[in-house]
């Protein structure tokens, strides 16, 4: 597949939005789809569909195949060792609760510490939180630098005894600043630390080998990987997966139902209590499928001449202000523009059709941090170009003489 | 959609100039309010004397200019108001931009109903009422001042 026709995979680049050709630069928010997904959705319901894992009809077995398909495609992509080691969820969320509740019930205890960073996701947070209520945990947080990356001593220097679990995030939605995850989980193994990693922004750009990266839980976010929204992915070793008790309770997730005991299933059914996303599941196959296709050293390069060229010329912007300066950054592209805030540069860039984030990106501890309240933000995907980002800067000039900048 | 309407001169003015930006001295109500959608943040503080009225109102926070001209011209039309006065030109406000066409009260001078019209070119950006709308609900708590934080979340 040659990647400067990839956007024409796209229906939704086909559409105008308020009458402009769509510019989309937010897909560290959730990517767009290619045809081959929503169809897939369609075709599912259209002519397939039946519930998983229950019936013993024709149609059920079926569509319990093509679900398990999924699977085994989503373990070779991120090279899992063993198929039972992919949980499917509701998003990313889901799987990072799903992490620090089991740990929380089973292996952590009062004066236990978490060690985070300041570059987490909310998602990565707040679930940790609960359990600094529930359980008397401490929280701690490993520092930025100056360029917006957390060197690998920033983490070491805040590891305790006491550090039970280090959750950090892959790829900065914010900075973009990729973390060594391989490095960070060799310390971490050293001390019997358990790592968790938010692959939310990693997965969908970033060549995926969780034996090599050997952490023991990843989470990913299938609608930023070109995928339906309502699916999420956690993979856990299976060593935790097993010792570790359920999360939620309900169909499915059982093996014997007793009035005075309940026996669960194995993996991974323990962990998919009730209907899960079917169709969503089933279509995600054809998200992979399409990564696979491209070829994620491609996509690699593209995005990262793509950041390259945007920080370029958005530097030569007076009064932009990009934030961080990762040597290892993925693509995303933060900034602030002098006397402007974010919300009224991503109005104005919205009536060129050109869509950003803007606001703190669920990441206030960062924000707070860079004593800013907000921040804008474009992030790329597959189907981007050079011009996206000419479009981009145009824009920004509209918006500087709105408020009269120079 | 017409960004034109939505940054008028006078909002671009009141957001790089706010007014009443400040503390205010012995104040003796106040409210925080906050907008977790983006982060923005608002204190808004009150002096009522004994006849009730606002014989001082000033506010603290950051935002976009859409945020900051409308709690800038808000304390400007609300000094020197009873607090029934206030609480009807805040309903009238919140009414204007929620459904109604025009500005009711009769409170009012046709300069500052001007003013306040400036703010009702959000209603075409759905996602930005909420920035208009802030300090206004902010303003309320205080007066009520419960102790509660707004949020324009619920
Ligand atoms: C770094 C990061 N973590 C977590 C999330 C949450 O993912 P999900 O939407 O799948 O729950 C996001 C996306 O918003 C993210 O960017």
């Amino acid at each position: 597949m040659n990647i400067d026709n990839i956007k024409k995979e796209f229906p939704i680049f086909d559409e105008k939005i308020q009458n402009n050709d769509l510019v989309y630069l937010d897909s560290a928010n959730s990517s767009q789809k290619p045809k081959v997904v929503i169809d897939r959705i369609n075709e599912f319901y259209t002519k397939e569909f039946s519930n998983v894992g229950r019936s013993i009809h024709y149609l059920a077995v079926a569509a319990t195949n093509l679900y398990e398909n999924t699977r085994s495609s989503v373990q070779k992509y991120i090279n899992a060792k063993d198929k039972n080691e992919i949980v499917f969820t509701k998003g990313a969320t889901e799987a990072l609760n799903l992490v620090a509740n089991t740990l929380g019930q089973k292996y952590l205890n009062e004066g236990d510490e978490i060690l985070l960073t300041e570059l987490e996701h909310h998602s990565n947070y707040v679930p940790w939180h609960y359990l600094r209520k529930s359980k008397n945990i401490k929280i701690n947080f490993a520092e930025i630098n100056e360029d917006g990356e957390i060197p690998i001593e920033n983490i070491e220097k805040k590891i305790t005894p006491k550090t039970k679990v280090i959750a950090i995030n892959h790829l900065s939605n914010v900075t973009g600043a990729i973390l060594p995850i391989k490095e960070i989980t060799e310390i971490a193994h050293a001390k019997d630390i358990i790592v968790v990693v938010d692959g939310c922004q990693g997965a969908p750009h970033l060549k995926l080998d969780v034996q090599d990266l050997d952490c023991d839980f990843y989470a990913i976010s299938c609608h930023k990987m070109y995928g339906p929204t309502g699916l999420g992915i956690l993979y856990g070793k299976k060593k935790w997966l097993e010792e570790l008790p359920p999360y939620q309770g309900g169909g499915g997730m059982i093996k014997e139902v007793k009035k005075d005991r309940i026996t669960y299933g194995d993996l991974p059914n323990k962990y998919e209590a009730g209907t899960m996303a079917t169709a969503q599941v089933i279509a995600f196959d054809k998200s992979i499928k399409f990564l696979e296709s491209i070829g994620i050293e491609n996509i690699i390069k593209h995005e990262k001449e793509l950041i390259e060229y945007g920080q370029e010329i958005l530097k030569k912007n007076n009064s932009v202000k990009l934030i961080g300066n990762p040597k290892n950054k993925g693509g995303v592209i933060s900034f602030t523009i002098e006397g402007v805030h974010p919300h009224d540069i991503a109005t104005i860039l919205d009536e060129d059709g050109v869509a950003i984030r803007a606001g703190h990106h669920c990441c206030q501890i960062l924000h707070d941090k860079l004593e800013i309240p907000a921040s804008a933000r474009a992030s790329v995907g597959v189907y981007n170009t050079k011009s996206d980002f000419d479009q981009l800067n145009e824009s920004i000039n509209k918006c500087k003489k709105i408020f009269d900048l120079k | 959609m017409n960004l034109k309407e939505l940054y008028q001169e006078i909002i671009l003015e009141h957001g790089k100039n706010p007014r009443n930006l400040r503390k205010t001295e012995n104040f003796n109500k106040d409210a925080k309010g906050n907008n977790p959608l983006c982060g923005d943040n608002v204190h808004v503080y009150l002096k009522l004397n004994n006849q009730r009225k606002v014989e001082d109102i000033s506010f603290e926070g950051s935002g976009c200019a859409i945020s900051m001209a409308s709690a800038s011209i808000m304390t400007d039309l609300i000094k020197g108001k009873s607090d029934n006065e206030a609480k009807e030109i805040i309903d009238d406000f919140l009414g204007m931009i929620k459904e109604n066409p025009e500005l009711k009260s009769t409170i009012l001078e046709e300069d500052d109903k001007t003013k306040l019209m400036c703010l009702s070119g959000v209603k075409q950006y759905p996602m930005r009422v909420k920035c208009a709308t802030l300090s206004w609900h902010t303003l309320i708590s205080a007066m009520e001042d419960d102790g509660k934080q707004v949020s324009t979340e619920d």
